[in-house]
C-alpha cells in the first residue's frame, strides 16, 4: 500500500521560536516578580512583595488576582494578632509555569545570542 | 487597566537579571546566620563543665612501659550533655529562624539544617560507639592512630557534626561566606592547634583550649554576620 509522503515544509522542520510558547499571564515584569518571589519564599506575605516590587496596594492586588484566577498562586487571608494579613503561596501549576517561563528567556536569550544579526548600514 | 501600568514583558535577559536579584534579595531577607552559630558557640562553651565535672567510664586498660596505663575513657556525661544540648540548639535556631523570617513577612527553608544536623548526631554517635567497640584495638599510646583516622574521627566528634551542619545551612541558604566560614571551623576542627594554651591545666581540663577556641570561632562568627547584616539593612 502506498501512499502520500510526509515531506515537511522547510519551517516545520524548526523548533518553533520560543516566543510563541509564553504566557501572557506569567510573560509579564511584576507577575514573573510574584512568581518568583513566591517561588523562593515558598510562602509570601503580601507587605514584602509590595515593598520589594515597590507597586501600590492596589496595584500588587490585581496582578495576584490575574495569578489567583490563573490557578498559579493561592491566596490566603488571616491574623497575626490584631493585624489582618495576605499570605500568598505557589500552587504546583505556578510552579511549572514559572519554570517554563524562565526556561522560555534562557532559550530566548541563546537564540538571539546565535542568530546572526545584519548590521545597519 | 492598572495591572497594565507596569509594561508587559520586556527584553528577556533584563527579565531574566531582575527575577535573579529578586530570589537573591528574598534569601537574603530569609537569613538570620547569627543565631545558629551563637546557639552551637554556647553550646560548645558549656561542654567544658560537662567534661571537667562530668562522669566517666573508664575501660579496657593497659599497663604501659613507664609504669602508667592506657585505658579507654567515655565522658558519660559530656555525651549526654552535647546530644540534649545539640538537639535543643537545632530546634531553638530553626524555630527563632520561622520567627524573624516570619516578621519580615516570608517563609524560610530550615527544618533541612535541623533534620540533617539531628540525623548527623544520631548517626556519628552510632559510628563512634561501633568503631569503639567492635574495630579499635587496645588503645597503644606508643603506637598513635594514623592522621587520617584522628581527622575523620574529629569529623565525626560533636564539634565536627557541628560545622558539617553549617554546610547543610549555607547549601539551603546559598550562601557562600557561610559556606567558607563552615569550612574554616571544619579546619579548625580537624587540626586541633592550642599553640601550646592549655598544656599544663592538668588531665581535666584537657578539652577546655579546643573547646574554648572553637564556640569562640563560632561566637566572632555570629557577631561578625550579625554585623554585616545590620550594615546590609536599609536605613
Amino acid at each position: 500500500m502506498t501512499g502520500p509522503v510526509d515531506t515537511p515544509a522547510p519551517d516545520q522542520t524548526e523548533s518553533p521560536h520560543p516566543v510563541t510558547g509564553l504566557d501572557d499571564v506569567v510573560h509579564q515584569r511584576v507577575r514573573l516578580g510574584i512568581l518568583t518571589i513566591a517561588h523562593e519564599a515558598r510562602r509570601v506575605e503580601f507587605g514584602f512583595l509590595r515593598t520589594q516590587l515597590a507597586l501600590t496596594a492596589g496595584n500588587l492586588s490585581q496582578h495576584l488576582a490575574v495569578l489567583e484566577t490563573a490557578g498559579l498562586v493561592e491566596v490566603e487571608k488571616g491574623y497575626a494578632g490584631r493585624r489582618g494579613r495576605t499570605w500568598i503561596t505557589l500552587t504546583a501549576a505556578g510552579n511549572a509555569a514559572l519554570a517554563e517561563e524562565i526556561a522560555r528567556l534562557k532559550q530566548l536569550i541563546a537564540r538571539v545570542e546565535t542568530t546572526d544579526i545584519p548590521e545597519d548600514r | 487597566m492598572t495591572s497594565d501600568a507596569v509594561p508587559a514583558g520586556g527584553d528577556p535577559r533584563r527579565l531574566l537579571t531582575e527575577a535573579r536579584d529578586l530570589a537573591h534579595r528574598v534569601r537574603l531577607a530569609q537569613r538570620v546566620t547569627w543565631l545558629p552559630l551563637l546557639v552551637l558557640g554556647l553550646v560548645t562553651l558549656g561542654a567544658i563543665p560537662a567534661y571537667r565535672y562530668g562522669h566517666t567510664v573508664v575501660s579496657n586498660c593497659k599497663p604501659m612501659g613507664d609504669g602508667g596505663q592506657a585505658c579507654q575513657v567515655w565522658f558519660q556525661t559530656a555525651t549526654f550533655y552535647w546530644w540534649t544540648a545539640l538537639v535543643l540548639g537545632y530546634v531553638v535556631s530553626a524555630v527563632g529562624y520561622l520567627r524573624v523570617a516570619r516578621a519580615r513577612g516570608l517563609e524560610t527553608r530550615i527544618a533541612p539544617y535541623a533534620i540533617a544536623g539531628i540525623a548527623m548526631l544520631a548517626l556519628f554517635t552510632t559510628l563512634h560507639v561501633f568503631v569503639a567497640r567492635e574495630l579499635l584495638p587496645p588503645p597503644d599510646l606508643e603506637r598513635p592512630l594514623p592522621w587520617v583516622v584522628l581527622a575523620l574521627f574529629r569529623l565525626t566528634d560533636f564539634s565536627g557534626s557541628v560545622g558539617l551542619a553549617l554546610l547543610v545551612l549555607a547549601w539551603l541558604e546559598r550562601h557562600p561566606a557561610l559556606l567558607l566560614f563552615a569550612l574554616g571551623y571544619l579546619v579548625v576542627v580537624i587540626v586541633p592547634m592550642n599553640f601550646g594554651w592549655g598544656n599544663h591545666w592538668g588531665d581535666k581540663w584537657g578539652f577546655a583550649p579546643m573547646l574554648v577556641i572553637s564556640g569562640g570561632v563560632l561566637l566572632l562568627g555570629s557577631a561578625g554576620f550579625a554585623l554585616a547584616q545590620r550594615l546590609r539593612r536599609p536605613r
